[in-house]
């Protein structure tokens, strides 16, 4: 067997042997640069624009920015760190990162900010990218949510923009019905995704389960979901499904690309709904507002940092990176072109809502997501985000088929969460 | 005789001679079997040894950890592992059912002659030559909760009093599924049948005719056991393929509701990947690989030596 | 062959019956990509879009490097092909004419290739790959999809050469070849009908990968193949199904062709020496 690998491994080393020189690149020095956003309006932009600054200083290096779409991002960087060929500019969700940091592949970026005298501690949500007491990563986005709505859909049902919880089941009751009377419903109060990743599932339900006063974990991390505000939470989530206010078994793609069409009601979500929402056949009619549930649900959103197994010199390439994204230059340009809301406390903001609208209701929900230290992460379960996840979307949708009592789904969810955090 | 052979006998290497004739088939086989062993034995070896060691987010050539049998014996505790075999051995089985009978069914119309007997030859194999990707794009649309065809029309025909939910509900989801796999599936089985059938010589149907014997009877008695062989190959490289198959059902149902479409590949792939337990995920892997093994060694058994 | 007119009516409606159930998702590809978004979402669904947008076609062929993908995929699968096809022609012949010892375990070890879960080749095959420097070459693909092949090919082979008489080689070498020329000059000739139907096998299956191509060209966009490129356009944001339906149609197409033109080798070739 030994000889027969051997053999093998020299015939593939002399059939590579003839190929590779093709293949090497015609830069001196090329940086890769792997991520889900380069397709996206705005975000794939204002990265195209730092690339291009980049080069522009370094001549001689060039940065492969290369996509790889969101379903498969987390198995292909694992793939990429675990056989050894990281990318050196390393983009993650801010929940992924935290197991290629337990792995020691991000570098510690402490002693950077130190040699240039930069201080992160006004930087939103910066304290996420801590990890193990070192500092693995830098915030790209903290946001609030916003809540966009139709307004050609309220006003025909002669509705007003909801405030609080009672008023946002109103409208999304009254807005949800059959348009051209053949019995099936094609118009929707509110839309969330129920197909697809734990994460995003998770982040839809928070919405309902935050305007209950409830949470997965409490500040140190304890599980905190056997409570009656959870409860509450889950039986709004519940009732939402039920009564058919949202289509189902829909990916939050096609969500925002049918609320951007016209038939959706009301629609909570992130800053990078706008992108969508221009692109969109109802856009005129569209508008933003602050969100009905509150607190509103905001958080973390991605994270960037460096793979801390390349060489000193490609280290200081990617430093150098780095710094052209955390420029207030370029922070300010993350919100004109990409419509988000730096999180640089040193980013000038002003004049922003012409060309985004709703700018200040972002700035003023991202404060007050932050202030109510409200993030899509737990505390306590930030390792086994995933698997955690995972279970929390079983339970619930056990209890939407079987039809269950949220009193009692709660307390299996607890269980099953403190057994995954122990071991 | 034998003192003329031997001076007859060249004195170089002669593959020609019978002896040689061993050692010749060895060398022709060679390619192949490096070929696969490169791709096979160190992949193997490295899940072998991951599956006995706690490891979560693995990395080649890095420092082996403590040999453990934690994860099998987890493995074998676990109620999700056995639910995963369950769903795998249903699916298995549905689709090579379905793939049978569509299959053979098929085969055996196209193997009348009739007018357009080559065009809808062709339209019986199209599925096969539509790569998987695209295959699923256009099921995962059809299947669609809220606006594919399928629910529409189930409704429209009053089947169902509301749209059936195909990805959050357990039966449908199993069912959009393997209605998927069994399109892109069968066309294999009807290519492999209609080369059988072609090689049933005309003289056993012909003999049978004058025996008597209906078209039924001549199906039971003549056409079955001769595709035998190649049937049972067939099967088992369908149920190799929905075995290992990953991309249909993460697609679809990633695997949900309720774990009701988790196979044991979708089970690897979801604690590699999805949970970072690099051990355990092996342990799944080296499971399925042996259940794999023994169930193809029992379906071709008896037809083994055909095979190969 | 003689049929009752209701033999015939049956014969033939159950065809065309067939055909449209399986020709029915394809039509449905071509239905999405001609709609727009907002017919999409709506039902009853169109079984035709009220104005078929044919301008698609144009805008995901300027958006995205289809023609790229489409080459890359090209080169892959020939390059599959021929190298599979070398390995597995001397395997079958191997396996058909001299069974040696052994050779019976040797072919259930090329089966078990198809046995193990992809994703547990996924992260040694890269780790291997990249330590010899081929990874993001379109060779690892190649070789990647090879192991692929060889199983099913060597098995169709051995069958094919199966049914070539022995005389014909022995005769050969009596005439003075070696087993090796004999092999190159009389057998491949006469095989050439199973030869080109199991390239054209080897082709489809190489085309089709997704799972390998994704693994291996991550980082190297110029080197994608068309499956790639196509579930890359899944924004995270927004997908747009009518486009995604366009791009499915320009990478289906030339497969579907290329299988039109050479089918009739396949089932010929699989059974062309059991003609007696």
């Amino acid at each position: 067997m030994k000889n027969l690998w051997k053999k093998s491994l020299i015939a593939t080393l002399t059939a590579g042997f003839l190929v590779t020189s093709a293949v090497t690149a015609a830069y001196a020095e090329t940086l890769k640069f792997v991520s889900w956003q380069n397709d996206d309006g705005g975000t794939g932009d204002w990265w195209r624009e730092a690339i291009a600054k980049f080069e522009a200083e370094h001549p001689g290096v060039n940065i492969e920015f290369t996509k790889v779409d969101r379903s498969s991002y987390a198995d292909t960087m694992t793939t990429l760190f675990a056989g050894g060929q990281p990318p050196h500019i390393v983009h993650l969700a801010s929940f992924e990162y935290q197991s290629f940091a337990e792995n020691g592949w991000m570098e510690n970026l402490d002693p950077w900010f130190a040699k240039e005298g930069i201080d992160m501690s006004n930087w939103a949500g910066q304290q996420i990218c801590r990890w193990n007491e070192e500092t693995a990563c830098f915030m790209l986005l903290y946001f609030g949510f916003m809540m966009a709505y139709n307004t050609e859909i309220l006003a025909a049902e002669g509705l007003e923009v909801p405030t609080n919880y009672e008023e946002y089941m109103n409208v999304v009751r009254a807005t949800t019905k059959d348009l051209n009377g053949d019995g099936i419903i094609d118009q929707f109060g509110t839309a969330h995704e129920t197909k697809g990743g734990a994460g995003q599932y998770l982040t839809e339900m928070l919405n309902y389960v935050l305007s209950a006063g409830a949470y997965w974990t409490d500040k140190e991390g304890n599980v905190t979901i056997d409570t009656p505000e959870m409860i509450e939470g889950l039986t709004r989530w519940k009732t939402i499904i039920d009564e058919g206010l949202t289509p189902i078994d829909m990916s939050a793609g096609d969500i925002r690309k049918l609320f951007a069409d016209g038939k959706v009601a009301v629609r909570l979500d992130g800053p990078w709904l706008y992108g969508t929402m221009k692109k969109g056949a109802a856009f005129d009619k569209l508008a933003v507002a602050y969100p009905a549930l509150t607190p509103p649900l905001g958080g973390s959103s991605n994270v960037l940092g460096m793979a801390s197994e390349i060489s000193d010199d490609e280290k200081a390439l990617v430093w150098d990176f780095m710094k052209i994204v955390m420029s207030p230059e370029f922070q300010r340009k993350y919100a004109t072109v990409a419509g988000n809301t730096p999180p640089s406390p040193a980013a000038d903001v002003s004049g922003v809502e012409k060309s985004v609208p709703h700018f200040n209701i972002l700035v003023q929900t991202q404060k007050d997501a932050a202030t109510a230290g409200v993030d899509r992460i737990p505390k306590g379960l930030e390792v086994q985000y995933g698997e955690f996840g995972k279970m929390v979307q079983e339970e619930v949708q056990r209890m939407l088929i079987e039809d269950l009592n949220p009193a009692d789904v709660v307390k299996v969810i607890q269980k099953r969460a403190v057994e995954i955090q122990d071991g | 005789m034998a003192t003329i052979e031997q001076n007859l006998k060249p004195r170089r290497f002669d593959l020609a001679r019978p002896s040689r004739q061993h050692l010749l088939g060895y060398i022709l086989l060679a390619p192949a079997v490096i070929l696969v062993a490169l791709i096979i034995i160190y992949p193997l070896f490295i899940s072998v040894d991951l599956s006995f060691q706690n490891v979560k987010l693995a990395r080649i050539g890095s420092a082996r950890k403590a040999f453990t049998l934690a994860n099998y014996e987890k493995l074998f505790a676990s109620p999700d592992f056995w639910l995963a075999c369950w769903v795998t051995v249903k699916m298995v089985t549905a689709v090579t059912i379905g793939s049978l009978l569509v299959g053979v069914s098929t085969a055996l119309l196209v193997n009348n002659k009739f007018r357009g007997r080559t065009l809808a030859r062709l339209v019986m194999a199209l599925p096969w030559a539509v790569p998987e990707i695209i295959a699923v794009v256009m099921f995962a649309w059809i299947f669609d909760s809220t606006f594919g065809l399928i629910s529409w029309l189930i409704w429209k025909i009053g089947l169902t009093t509301e749209l059936i939910a195909w990805v959050s509900t357990p039966g449908p989801a199993f069912w959009a599924i393997t209605v998927t796999m069994i399109w892109k599936g069968f066309p294999f089985v009807s290519i492999m049948t209609l080369a059988g059938l072609q090689s049933i010589p005309d003289d056993f149907y012909a003999a049978a005719k004058v025996d008597g014997a209906n078209a039924l009877q001549r199906f039971r008695w003549i056409t079955l056991p001769c595709l035998m062989p190649v049937l049972g190959v067939t099967l088992v490289l369908v149920m190799l393929w929905v075995f290992r198959d990953f991309s249909i059902i993460k697609t679809m149902t990633d695997g949900g509701p309720l774990k009701s479409t988790t196979t044991l590949s979708i089970m690897t792939y979801e604690q590699a990947f999805g949970f970072f337990k690099f051990g355990y995920a092996s342990a799944v892997g080296v499971v399925t690989l042996i259940i794999c093994v023994v169930a193809s060694l029992a379906m071709l058994g008896r037809g083994s030596k055909a095979m190969y | 062959m003689n049929r009752t007119p209701l033999q015939s009516i049956l014969l033939y409606g159950t065809v065309i019956f067939a055909a449209t159930i399986i020709l029915f998702p394809i039509f449905w590809l071509f239905n999405t990509a001609l709609s727009t978004t907002v017919e999409l979402t709506q039902l009853p669904p169109s079984f035709w879009p009220e104005e078929a947008q044919w301008q698609i076609f144009t805008k995901v062929w300027n958006d995205r490097p289809i023609p790229l993908w489409l080459w890359n995929s090209t080169i892959t699968a020939v390059g599959s092909v021929i190298l599979s096809m070398t390995v597995s022609v001397l395997a079958g012949y191997s396996l058909s004419r001299f069974s040696p010892r052994g050779s019976h375990g040797m072919g259930l070890f090329i089966l078990t290739a198809k046995m193990l879960p992809a994703t547990l080749l996924v992260i040694p095959l890269f780790a291997i790959f990249r330590s010899i420097g081929l990874i993001g070459s379109l060779w690892t693909l190649i070789i990647a999809h090879s192991t692929l092949i060889v199983p099913f090919t060597t098995w169709m082979l051995k069958g094919y050469f199966d049914t070539i008489p022995r005389e014909l080689e022995q005769a050969a070498m009596v005439d003075g070849c070696s087993p090796l020329g004999a092999m190159f000059r009389v057998i491949m000739p006469v095989s050439m009908p199973g030869l080109a139907a199991t390239a054209l096998y080897s082709f489809v299956l190489s085309w089709a990968d997704y799972a390998y191509a994704r693994t291996f060209l991550v980082n190297s966009q110029g080197n994608w193949t068309a499956n790639m490129g196509i579930t890359t356009m899944r924004g995270e944001y927004v997908t747009d199904w009518n486009e995604i339906a366009a791009a499915a149609v320009f990478v289906a197409i030339p497969i579907m062709v290329i299988y039109l033109f050479l089918e009739r080798y396949l089932v010929g070739g699989l059974t062309a020496g059991a003609e007696k």
